[in-house]
């Protein structure tokens, strides 16, 4: 492999921003400065360093990622913000600019930093109990179309071939899908 | 999308059900996109391991094959040692043509009543190269008859050709190229499935490397040379790094030929190496774009390329030897012509004023042993090494990277200028990669060749009045990619290359507007049904089991690096001393720290690895080896590529099998070469371990097999259900011997 300076394959996608949710209270700007990052860690600082550096595409590796790796970079790191967060510590940034304005590492630790911090981070119950809203039979199972629909619509919504992915070889023969072993399946990753 | 509107209005106004509906949808939206990050972040670092071992790989080669030269400059012209290796340098085949052809006769060959194969009459119609395709997709092999008789007529045609092939595209045509097939028939039988066979109407070019790793190059050869034969004016095709028989020892197509062709796999080999030679190095199509295997440099000058005798470079490792005026023609077998050019070889070097004399007055020359070569080598491996660093930095007029002590082809004063230049400019043509920045600096990853830049496109395509460059000889996930402003283009053709899965080929279409139209595809229907999650974590497993193998080689080297950073012995380090230790040792610019989750599952309460029992847990197991050293054990290992290439080298009949003697030999060759003592007593223990039916030879393959590393880890994980795939997937994956 070329030095780290060689350009990389092409990445995935990354997640098109999504607007905030209307039912969301308001809240305050983010400010950066405000969080301190905690180094009493230091392995884990280091982690991230590497993480960064596979996102970094910059042809001379000044170790900077764009906005819209931000949300990617933090998801790979382990933790599962919405986009409507990744938007927030952005500083809501306009559309146009995701795929121009870039974040260095010193910039990027203390998002990360916040987004760690929040608490609501779904559980297994959580999940379980937000599918049970689907199952009308009361048997431990949703139909799988209906599911597909919900993700596609609601919410923060996925795109058809993102639907298609996630629910892939998860239906059975009927079409329904036992939503515990479903919520396994993607807790697992 | 009208009714789902409906629907979620639905859900807005019951809003107690609504909102936990949304929250829902919102939590696994969370979590879907948090898992396709990760796999990502997955599919990268699996993908730099691969190509990190790849390269490292391919350096090695050429690491082996300067030291071997170096030995060949060095050893008294008549001694044993010399003879075991001289043979791969014999390029002093000065004798005609005509004589050759006499030694590739094909025509007392018979062939017997049971071959069921194809049959083949000359000159070859399409409908046998047609049939010759069914055939091979049927797993038949060709008898080496037609073989023989097929690559003769190649030899013949490919010797009237020009070294840059110039083509063009009629209102009507569009030619498709094609990158790295590597073997890998299944892809070339989906190229021609989607595209169609080359014909009249269709004409293609093959971009070089269509030999090793794959298990089927000699029928992707023979395939390409009869369509070549039968439609000359429309089936072109270019050198790759790979058609080079120094490069086949190490990378299978060697093997391969031998075990298919038990009686005439020699010969077929040594014509091979001629038609290999003869292979265009370059095709132009509309003066517009230009077509080559690996790239270009900063000095590449296409018509010095086009002027130059090709054939002269039977490898691209090796640059031609300076002519001796007086050398009459001999026969082909014969070493004493090999004896005159070694002795006038050292002469010429003793005259050299750049190179040291490593062996003193000539006199001393004979009954010199290989042992008594060690330790002079030892020190002039060093100065070597000096004088080439010295010498490429003289060389280079860019050098942007600190100098490093890495292999890099050298240039030996005993060569003409002339010489050297051609060479150099063929040479980076096969083995050059694009690269982001600026500039031209030497390829050290690979060993050969350099990186160019975007100005350097820039600059060459503005010189010879270019548009576009297509290339090969790196593996991209999608099968190609743009750089340089889309000024060049990197096309390869073998589908999972590195694993199941792993990436898909391509191949593009070029009409009259010269705007290149890329098609890919992956072979395997299998790899169609999993999922991307599925195909993403078994390439991943089988890296990770490449890379535990690997570090498991290095065993001794990294408990000393370890040691380093554990003063007081306390038997463990800190995570990220682990990650510095291990890339010091490995040199694989790899995300260690990121890997590390991988490879690393035990930790100490507060957060340390424990690198003795880390060993342990690496799971990996050898052979039953109570009787051979340990460090023994991890040379072979770490060092197997190189010990088999040695050994196929040194199997000078290439029959399979080596005497003990020459066996004892081969170790002395290694242990020179790796700086390392290994006793005479050592070796007597491996062999007898080996030679187990005592009769004095050994299997070459049997012997690499006893060494082969197990992988217990992953044996462990296929019984965990890793997917909810379907049961016949299930079955079909796990009967799978290479995972």
């Amino acid at each position: 492999m070329a030095p780290k300076k060689k350009e990389e394959p092409k990445p995935a996608a990354p997640a098109a921003p999504k607007p905030p949710e209307p039912e969301r209270p308001k809240t305050p700007e983010f400010d950066p400065a405000s969080v301190t990052v905690k180094h009493q860690q230091p392995f884990l600082f280091t982690d991230f360093k590497d993480a960064f550096q596979l996102f970094d595409r910059t042809p001379t590796s000044e170790m900077k990622i764009t906005y819209a790796q931000c949300g990617d970079l933090i998801r790979a790191l382990g933790q599962n913000p919405t986009n409507a967060e990744i938007m927030h510590v952005l500083g809501k940034p306009k559309a146009e600019d995701m795929q121009t304005k870039m974040l260095d590492f010193d910039q990027f630790l203390p998002i990360h930093q916040h987004i760690c911090k929040a608490k609501d981070r779904g559980t297994f119950e959580d999940f379980v109990e937000g599918l049970r809203v689907f199952d009308k039979e009361g048997n431990g199972t949703v139909m799988g179309a209906e599911l597909r629909h919900v993700l596609a619509t609601l919410g923060e919504k996925m795109r058809e071939d993102e639907v298609e992915q996630l629910m892939q070889n998860q239906e059975d023969a009927n079409g329904c899908i036992n939503y515990e072993a479903f919520v396994k399946h993607i807790m697992a990753s | 999308m009208g009714c789902g509107v409906t629907k979620s209005d639905q859900f807005h106004k019951h809003s107690g059900k609504g909102v936990s509906a949304i929250r829902a949808a919102v939590l696994i939206q969370r979590w879907y996109r948090q898992y396709v990050a990760r796999t990502e972040m997955r599919r990268r670092y699996t993908w730099h391991i691969f190509q990190s071992i790849e390269y490292s790989g391919e350096q090695a080669q050429i690491k082996l094959y300067n030291f071997l030269g170096y030995l060949m400059d060095n050893f008294t012209p008549s001694s044993n040692e010399r003879n075991l290796i001289s043979h791969i340098f014999r390029e002093n085949d000065i004798c005609r043509d005509a004589e050759w052809e006499r030694y590739f006769c094909y025509k007392k060959i018979e062939v017997p009543e049971i071959y069921s194969g194809p049959h083949l009459t000359f000159p070859l119609t399409v409908e046998q190269a047609v049939g010759l395709v069914e055939a091979f997709r049927n797993k038949k092999q060709l008898h080496s008859r037609y073989a023989l008789q097929l690559l003769l007529e190649t030899w013949k045609l490919l010797r009237m050709l020009p070294n840059i092939n110039r083509i063009s595209t009629c209102h009507s045509k569009e030619i498709t190229i094609c990158g790295d097939l590597h073997g890998q028939l299944e892809d070339l039988l989906l190229i021609f499935y989607k595209n169609g066979m080359p014909s009249l109407e269709k004409p293609y070019v093959f971009n070089g490397d269509f030999v090793d790793r794959g298990k089927d190059s000699i029928e992707i050869l023979l395939i390409l040379f009869a369509f070549l034969l039968v439609y000359p004016s429309d089936v072109y095709l270019n050198r790759g790094n790979h058609e080079d028989h120094i490069v086949n020892l190490r990378y299978g197509f060697t093997k391969e030929v031998l075990t298919k062709y038990k009686m005439h796999g020699k010969r077929i080999l040594k014509l091979l190496q001629k038609i290999f030679s003869w292979l265009p190095l370059a095709t132009v199509i509309d003066q517009k774009v230009l077509v080559l295997h690996g790239g270009i440099s900063d000095s590449t000058d296409l018509n010095l390329l086009a002027r130059l005798d090709r054939h002269n470079y039977i490898s691209a490792l090796r640059p031609p030897k300076k002519r001796n005026q007086s050398s009459a023609s001999t026969s082909m077998d014969s070493d004493l012509d090999e004896d005159v050019w070694g002795a006038n070889r050292i002469f010429q070097r003793r005259a050299s004023l750049t190179f040291p004399k490593p062996l003193g007055a000539r006199d001393c020359f004979h009954n010199r042993s290989l042992q008594d070569f060690s330790d002079r080598i030892k020190v002039n491996v060093e100065t070597e090494l000096e004088i080439r660093r010295r010498r490429r930095s003289a060389f280079n007029a860019v050098m942007k990277e600190p100098e490093t002590e890495t292999a890099t082809l050298s240039f030996d004063s005993v060569y003409s200028d002339n010489a050297k230049e051609e060479w150099k400019q063929i040479l980076d043509l096969l083995w050059s990669d694009p690269m982001a920045q600026e500039g031209c600096v030497p390829n050290e990853v690979r060993g050969g060749g350099c990186y160019w830049g975007p100005d350097i496109t820039e600059d060459f395509l503005n010189k010879h009045n270019l548009q576009l460059i297509i290339r090969s000889h790196e593996c991209k996930q999608d099968g190609y990619e743009f750089c340089h402003n889309r000024k060049v283009l990197t096309l390869f053709s073998a589908s999972n290359y590195y694993d199941v899965g792993s990436n898909r080929g391509a191949y593009v279409k070029l009409g009259p507007d010269l705007v290149p139209y890329v098609v890919q595809y992956q072979a395997s229907s299998m790899i169609r049904e999993l999922t991307v999650r599925q195909s993403v974590g078994r390439t991943e497993r089988s890296a990770l089991k490449v890379l535990r193998e690997q570090l498991f080689a290095h065993k001794s080297d990294l408990i000393c690096a370890f040691k380093k950073f554990d003063s007081e012995n306390t038997g463990v380090v800190s995570l990220n001393d682990w990650a510095s230790a291990v890339e010091s040792v490995m040199h694989l610019d790899l995300p260690w720290r990121m890997l590390r989750c991988q490879l690393v599952t035990r930790k100490t309460s507060e957060g340390m690895i424990d690198y003795y029992d880390w060993f342990n847990e690496l799971a990996i197991i050898g052979p039953n080896s109570d009787n051979i050293d340990q460090s023994l054990l991890e040379t072979l290992y770490r060092h197997r590529s190189t010990l088999e290439t040695i050994f196929r080298i040194v199997d000078t009949d290439n029959s399979g099998f080596i005497t003990m003697e020459d066996f004892r030999q081969t170790w002395k060759l290694l242990s020179v070469y790796l700086k390392m003592e290994i006793t005479d007593e050592a070796i007597s223990d491996l062999a007898v371990t080996i030679d187990s039916n005592q009769d004095g030879s050994i299997d070459i393959d049997e012997f690499m097999e006893a060494f082969r590393l197990t992988d217990k880890k992953s044996r462990l994980e296929r019984g965990r259900s890793m997917f909810m795939g379907t049961a016949t997937d299930l079955t079909k994956l796990e009967g799978d011997p290479n995972i």
